[in-house]
């Protein structure tokens, strides 16, 4: 086993959250589960919500914490709280379920407001193109994850996929990625004016 | 070459120089084509964003698993925060035959720790009276033994105000202020009395920028707001920190009017009270942006103010100033608004340390 450092400060995670280093984010994570599996459970919750209510803040923090002019206004414990609570009972509204929230009374409460709004719509965004791409089918999603996402080039994706030259995996590359404009953005307008460009 | 190949040579800056340029170009003439582009560049980040963030969750599930094991059931925290809190780790237990009894042992083990902490904190509440007592006990007598050590200043002809304008050591003014000075100074209560030089001054809309002497005094400035470009509407709520007396004292009202003193639409009219020795100071919006430079007020009236436009600054800068001096003077810091969505004390608290006592000394 290594020995790792037992303490970090709110400044080393957040830190270490930036560089990506895996002993402060293990570290991190291990720190506050407590405190969101507590308050989880404590509202109706069960432990795998707990588990992925916690997941999504460390998420927000991670995402936010991208940003270099990030700062904490708050104590790390206090912001992961609060994200959490927010997080969760946007959950419960979006179930229907009416409740006496039970608070920790001895957790302060910071306005995350700005950072959950750019998550939540980065999720919304997210979860669009997911949907786009389900739709899409296949072999078009793979297509498409291998050239962007996995960055393979295009003899690569040829020979995967069994197409006789690049040339034409090019063609199919541009119709599958055409169609998946028109499921992200929803429209029919864009696409068709994107292919009348030339240049 | 089709058009999304275009697009992603681009993006992956893989055209030669004047297809580049070309590129750029277009993109500057021709709106439809921007859009396209501008659709593609969105799809392609999102997608890369939907890869960093399945990584990163596949990540933190390891984690979990590694240290919480995927088969292990963790006991419901109902009612037991303090053994929790106390011993700062999961009470992970496998499911098995010995549930019950450790259920039994943790439920009366809480109760015995929860009465335990009660009890702790009031204790620590009347210990933490003592302190304050005795720390301003101490504070009465320090003050009656100790000599004042504060270095006495010959007076000033003028004061106003003034604040920051990024951390390289630049402050900002009113032109009436500083004009025909032999010496200016500012200070507040984190800054000691420093000298500063004039480097810019713009009559027309009564600007001046000063820079310390020494730099060092900026040193480890982190100025919290921004000059906002936009002009402020009618009716947002505005307010200023300055100095009419020797300590920092907080104005606020409204925005009300586009333009100033008969009709000059570099000005803003406010309706904060102002007193001699405002001007220079900082105008806030809610959001803590800059949005001008308290002015003055018309004889007599009261809760009427002036504020120059904070997009005058940049104007006059950028029409004006030496290339030099606008890069050390508009170089962006970089800053995440740390002002938003504050409560106006903590905006306060924040901005304070940037706002100065502008003292001038002249000949005559």
């Amino acid at each position: 086993m290594s020995v790792s450092k037992v303490q970090f400060s709110d400044e080393e995670f957040i830190e270490g959250l930036r560089s990506g280093n895996n002993e402060v984010l293990k570290a991190l994570y291990k720190k506050h589960f407590q405190l969101v599996l507590k308050f989880i459970v404590n509202n109706n919750g069960t432990q795998e919500a707990a588990q992925d209510i916690y997941q999504e803040c460390i998420i927000v923090l991670y995402e936010n914490a991208q940003d270099p002019g990030f700062q904490l206004h708050c104590q790390l414990h206090t912001y992961i709280y609060s994200v959490a609570r927010r997080l969760w009972l946007k959950q419960l509204k979006k179930a229907g379920k009416t409740f006496l929230m039970k608070e920790d009374e001895e957790m302060d409460l910071a306005d995350v407001s700005e950072d959950l709004t750019q998550h939540l719509q980065k999720e919304t965004d997210l979860e669009k193109l997911n949907t786009s791409m389900s739709q899409l089918g296949e072999p078009c999603q793979s297509l498409i994850r291998d050239f962007y996402v996995n960055r393979l080039s295009m003899d690569e994706i040829s020979a995967k996929f069994g197409y006789t030259n690049a040339d034409n995996a090019k063609n199919q590359k541009y119709k599958c990625l055409q169609r998946l404009k028109k499921f992200f953005f929803n429209t029919t307008g864009g696409v068709e004016q994107t292919q009348r460009l030339e240049l | 070459m089709n058009i999304v190949e275009t697009f992603d040579s681009y993006l992956n800056n893989t055209l030669r120089a004047e297809e580049k340029k070309a590129f750029e170009s277009r993109l500057q003439q021709d709106a439809v084509f921007a859009k396209a582009f501008h659709e593609h560049k969105t799809l392609v980040d999102t997608m890369a964003q939907s890869a960093k963030r399945e990584n990163f969750k596949q990540k933190l599930n390891n984690i979990h698993k590694e240290l919480f094991g995927e088969n292990t059931k963790i006991i419901s925290m109902v009612r037991e925060n303090s053994f929790a809190q106390r011993h700062g780790r999961t009470i992970a237990v496998a499911a098995s035959t010995a549930l019950v009894a450790v259920l039994a042992t943790v439920a009366a083990l809480s109760t015995g720790g929860y009465l335990l902490k009660k009890q702790n904190n009031e204790i620590l509440e009347l210990k933490r009276n003592v302190m304050e007592l005795k720390y301003s006990n101490d504070g009465i007598v320090e003050g009656i033994t100790k000599k004042k050590t504060k270095t006495v200043y010959a007076p000033a002809n003028l004061e106003g105000s003034a604040f920051a304008l990024n951390n390289r050591g630049y402050i900002v003014t009113s032109y009436h202020m500083v004009k025909s000075a032999d010496s200016v100074f500012i200070q507040n209560e984190n800054t000691e009395r420093s000298h500063a030089k004039v480097v810019y001054t713009d009559e027309a809309i009564d600007l001046a920028i000063l820079k310390l002497d020494n730099t060092n005094v900026a040193e480890n400035w982190q100025v919290p707001y921004g000059l906002k470009n936009k002009t402020a509407e009618i009716g947002e709520k505005v307010f200023t920190l300055g100095y009419p007396r020797s300590d920092v004292v907080y104005g606020e009202g409204a925005l009300s009017s586009m333009s100033g003193y008969s009709g000059d639409t570099s000005m803003y009219q406010i309706s904060i009270p102002v007193n001699p020795g405002n001007s220079g100071g900082p105008l806030l919006d809610e959001q803590g942006n800059i949005v001008g430079v308290i002015k003055g007020k018309i004889t007599g009236a009261e809760a009427t103010g002036f504020a120059m436009k904070a997009n005058q600054i940049l104007r006059s800068l950028d029409q004006n100033a030496s290339d030099s001096l606008k890069t050390e003077l508009l170089t962006p810091i970089s800053r995440k608004q740390t002002l938003r969505n504050l409560k106006r004390s903590e905006q306060v608290k924040r901005i304070n340390p940037y706002v100065f006592n502008v003292l001038v000394y002249k000949a005559d």
